[in-house]
């Protein structure tokens, strides 16, 4: 019999452990750790050679599980770790593994809280133009996250001009934007290129792509102004490095309602701009037009023509300006604010690493030392921790 | 063909020599061969410098940017680092026949690449982060190219004797020798990652796109984080590691170089919308 005070015997069977403890004794299994890591790399061996890139990403990078299976490898490497390396002595070895370990758990805690209160937005503008950053309406396409809410992204954004040609320090830097942010005093201005990017009030303002938009006003024949508007355009690959800019879609070029809704139409209208290669904004406008009521799959256009930029176009009941030549810009605006977690994590764990490579050198190197003297080696190569 | 092009063209013509000397030299038991191996790889490691050099020189752009100048960077390091460690262990010479062939090969597939340099970086390539993620890049493919050769090493000095054998570090040292090689590209992959990471956030406003070669650079990095799990964590030593590292570092060739090659990835050009 055994009183509660006494050891129980050595030789006796442990109780055994119960759900919580076999649960914890499951995921701190280092053997877990390896089969989660080979498991995260099986996926992404299959996402970049059976699917394509955007497959891949909504198969399996995107998926809630795959972001599961990441959490679990983070949870169970942390637990592992911090399983074998609780109570050891501090060494610039165990010091560098803890790094690590905590920044790849930071870095994930850092991913998950980005993903559920981010912003990505693409606000496409035309030089002139102004459009309020809270307003979805004002983004061409948007991702968010859970917990977003549109009142973080504040005040207004102008796009001032759109420079082509760029140079910082004599270097090409393609296109930059001109651009002005927020609200009231707390207006900023800046010009953005690629690798410059404007961070006011924790939203990020990056270029992404551009085009061109043409300004063109509809008259009446006796030449009163009845309507404008900046028509965007695409740019559709048209052989090796040349485009064809139109209106349409991203596949093919297409007419639209001129003026379009609410107003009433008073034409279908397919505008195209053959940009001069000498001078900046002039070039050549094509119109092709239709009546309004439905004919846009017909093939043959009612008129058709070409002015230069600031020309007229007599589109039979009406005259077509083609008053100028804009760019238009889509503009990335980006609220992440899990970033900051994530980068200083990368740096950390690598910071980690090395630590803990340079301390096993160390350890190896004063091994070898004693063992040249003759000294028994006083302890073996740690086992254990990772 | 200009000097720049003669000096690399020579370059590779020392590396094939060196290749068939180490490797016949070995089989050979010739030891007189692997030294004629070692001198023309040192001819060779002097006319890929000065092609390097001049390539560098007579363009405005760094040329370490087409897949093309990253393969000469890439044998380019393996080479020195291969060199290095020659001129500081002397035991370890027969390193030669598994690195020297490796590298040939890989530079013979660059020059098939070349092609003129540009006058003018591209936009989204003018950034600091660009050294730090080639440097990371390269050492760490240098690293883990000479792991592999030290894990070949080991497989065959583990049952034979006599001869060149003799003369080899023993398995157990080869074995450590290969670990920590396989530890230092570890940390350069990783420097390569967290630059390449940051790189794109100033470019793109996001550190990570599972763009095909971001994700094949992630699966090279966890397969030689897998390689250091198995030997700290489940103590895995010896012929079981060495034929992994063997494996790894084809992973991390086809990762590095295939996928750029065959894949329309960020990586390929640096595209952006075009007006």
């Amino acid at each position: 019999m055994t009183t509660p005070d006494a050891q129980p015997p050595l030789t006796g069977k442990r109780p055994p452990p119960g759900p919580g403890r076999r649960a914890f004794l499951v995921i701190s299994s280092p053997r877990l750790a390896i089969a989660l890591l080979i498991a995260v790399l099986a996926c992404c061996v299959v996402g970049v050679t059976v699917f394509t890139p955007e497959p891949a990403w909504r198969l399996i990078f995107n998926t809630l599980w795959f972001n599961g299976l990441l959490s679990l490898l983070a949870m169970s490497s942390g637990l592992t770790f911090f399983g074998r390396i609780w109570g050891r002595r501090l060494t610039l070895i165990s010091v560098g593994m803890i790094l690590f370990h905590v920044s790849f758990m930071a870095m994930l805690g850092g991913v998950v809280f980005n993903s559920l209160f981010h912003f990505k937005g693409v606000l496409r503008l035309t030089e002139g133009e102004t459009l309020p950053n809270g307003d979805p309406a004002s983004y061409d396409t948007i991702e968010l996250g859970r917990f977003f809410d549109f009142a973080r992204l504040r005040g207004e954004t102008t796009l001032v001009r759109m420079h082509r040609g760029y140079l910082v320090d004599g270097q090409e830097k393609r296109v930059a934007y001109e651009i002005t942010v927020g609200e009231g005093a707390a207006k900023a201005t800046a010009t953005i290129y690629m690798t410059q990017n404007l961070d006011h009030g924790g939203v990020r303002y990056l270029v992404a792509k551009e085009g061109y938009s043409v300004g063109v006003v509809l008259h009446d024949r006796l030449g009163q102004e009845q309507y404008g508007a900046m028509v965007p355009l695409q740019s559709l690959k048209h052989g090796e490095g040349s485009y064809l800019y139109t209106t349409g879609n991203s596949k093919e070029p297409g007419s639209f309602p001129f003026p379009p809704p609410p107003d009433r139409a008073a034409i279908l209208l397919q505008v195209g701009y053959v940009p001069d290669q000498a001078q900046d904004r002039a070039g050549q406008v094509e119109f092709f037009t239709w009546p309004p009521e439905g004919a846009a799959g017909q093939e043959k256009p009612a008129a058709s023509g070409k002015v230069a930029v600031g020309g007229t176009f007599d589109a039979g009941a009406y005259r077509l300006e083609a008053r100028e030549v804009r760019y238009w810009v889509g503009m990335t605006v980006r609220h992440d604010p899990g970033l900051m977690v994530i980068l200083t994590s990368l740096w950390a764990g690598l910071a980690g690493m090395t630590m803990t490579f340079a301390g096993r050198i160390w350890q190896d190197a004063k091994r070898e030392k004693r063992a040249a003297a003759g000294e028994r080696p006083a302890t073996t190569e740690p086992r254990g921790i990772t | 063909m200009n000097v720049e092009q003669v000096l690399f063209w020579c370059a590779v013509g020392c590396y094939g020599v060196s290749a068939f000397a180490y490797v016949f030299g070995f089989i050979a038991e010739k030891e007189k061969l692997v030294t004629a191996g070692l001198a023309t790889a040192v001819l060779g490691f002097a006319a890929h410098t000065a092609s390097i050099a001049l390539r560098w020189v007579s363009s405005a752009v760094t040329p370490f940017i087409s897949i093309s100048e990253s393969l000469a960077l890439g044998t380019f390091m393996a080479m020195a680092l291969y060199l290095l460690v020659q001129a500081t262990t002397r035991k370890v010479r027969p390193l030669g026949v598994f690195v020297v062939p490796a590298v040939f090969v890989l530079i013979g597939w660059a020059g098939t690449l070349r092609e003129a340099t540009g006058s003018q970086l591209a936009p989204a390539l003018q950034s600091g982060w660009l050294w730090a993620h080639i440097v990371g890049a390269s050492i760490g493919f240098a690293s883990v190219m000479i792991a592999a050769g030290l894990a070949g090493m080991f497989l065959l000095k583990e049952h034979r004797s006599g001869g060149i054998y003799d003369r080899l570090p023993a398995p157990s040292d080869l074995d450590r020798l290969a670990y920590r090689f396989v530890a230092a590209g570890f940390i350069m992959y990783g420097l390569m990652i967290v630059t390449g990471a940051l790189w794109a956030d100033q470019a793109k406003g996001s550190y990570w796109n599972w763009d095909p070669v971001e994700v094949w650079s992630l699966v090279s990095w966890l397969v030689y984080g897998i390689y250091l799990h198995l030997r700290i964590t489940m103590g895995w030593r010896g012929r079981r590691l060495a034929w992994y590292a063997l494996a790894a570092v084809v992973v991390m060739i086809v990762s590095y170089w295939g996928i750029p090659f065959s894949v329309e990835t960020f990586h390929k050009g640096f595209r952006v919308e075009h007006l």
